[in-house]
């Protein structure tokens, strides 16, 4: 017959059974989630050009009218946000150190490869944003103003302009 | 919860207490990759501000807690055509207690946490990890849930 100290010693135990195996499992749960966007392409379409260019005399070429405008082509998300920026030359170089300041950059967007009601803006390094049209394209027009000086060497002048585009 | 009517029912009643009610677990914020560029990987540290998954868990100080997370292998578009890999390393993880002084507790999150509470009865978990689109995935939204499922002693 069991004692009432040894009857409580294994109510005890029991009891300790009981508590260990209360351990108690609980869960929840996030998602996962991204956007799926299309990569953007970027090409350059057409380059910014001066033709000639006289000692003293300054010249601009607009990028909303002059069809001697730099061009980009963009391909992308359709109607989504665009970040523009740009690395423009100070200076266009003939390769033999001599210099043509190029400044005054212009810009214009358009949904097509046509500069017809095309949007202006500044080029520049801080962002330019815009959105692809719905057929997932861009055009962006650019020009400036070259100013030569007047004991400008003769010769073949020469930069780069860089576009980067992102979404946001 | 029996009625403590004797000495010895009493001792069964306090040491059998249920942990309902001291218990707590919760998903806080979604682990959100955002825009994602197909054929371009991209990763969210658990340390991302906005970006990471975040859980909630609750007990009591000095109590333990075993967590497990079931993780996707892959992310589903919404409205279907198209799967994209999600994957997890060690370090995507960590723990972190809410008293002032607790330290990351980083761990793998395809493995099992173990984790005592120190300082107070609550911690948080962070994740990270990484997608790895395709080049030619269809665009659209894709989404997997992240389960965690907690056990207290």
């Amino acid at each position: 017959m069991m004692s009432k100290s040894m009857k409580v010693a294994v109510a005890l135990a029991a009891a300790m059974s009981l508590s260990a195996a209360s351990a108690q499992a609980q869960s929840a749960n996030i998602n996962a989630l991204a956007n799926v966007f299309q990569a953007i392409t970027v090409t350059g379409a057409a380059n910014l050009q001066f033709g000639n260019v006289f000692p003293g005399v300054n010249k601009t070429v607009d990028a909303s009218t002059n069809a001697n405008s730099g061009r980009f082509d963009l391909t992308g998300q359709a109607s989504q946000n665009l970040a523009l920026t740009f690395t423009l030359p100070t200076n266009l170089d003939d390769g033999a150190t001599h210099l043509l300041p190029i400044a005054t950059w212009t810009g214009c967007l358009a949904n097509t490869a046509s500069q017809a009601g095309c949007a202006s803006f500044t080029p520049s390094a801080g962002a330019t944003n815009t959105t692809f049209s719905g057929a997932s394209a861009k055009s962006v027009y650019v020009g400036a103003t070259v100013s030569p000086a007047a004991a400008q060497v003769a010769g073949s002048y020469l930069g780069t302009v860089t576009l980067t585009a992102a979404y946001f | 919860m029996p009625r403590c009517v004797s000495p010895l029912l009493f001792a069964i009643c306090l040491l059998a207490r249920p942990l309902a009610g001291q218990t707590q677990v919760s998903g806080v914020r979604d682990l959100t990759f955002g825009i994602v560029v197909a054929g371009v990987p991209t990763t969210v540290s658990p340390n991302d501000p906005v970006k990471s998954g975040q859980f909630y868990i609750r007990y009591v100080t000095g109590g333990r807690v075993r967590v497990r997370l079931t993780l996707p292998a892959t992310l589903n578009r919404v409205g279907g055509g198209g799967t994209m890999p999600i994957s997890f390393g060690n370090g995507d993880a960590f723990a972190l207690g809410t008293s002032s002084g607790s330290v990351p507790n980083p761990f793998n999150p395809s493995g099992l946490l173990n984790y005592r509470f120190t300082g107070s009865p609550d911690m948080n978990i962070w994740l990270g990890g990484r997608v790895t689109p395709g080049g030619a995935i269809p665009a659209g939204s894709y989404t997997a849930p992240v389960v965690i499922t907690a056990i207290f002693f």
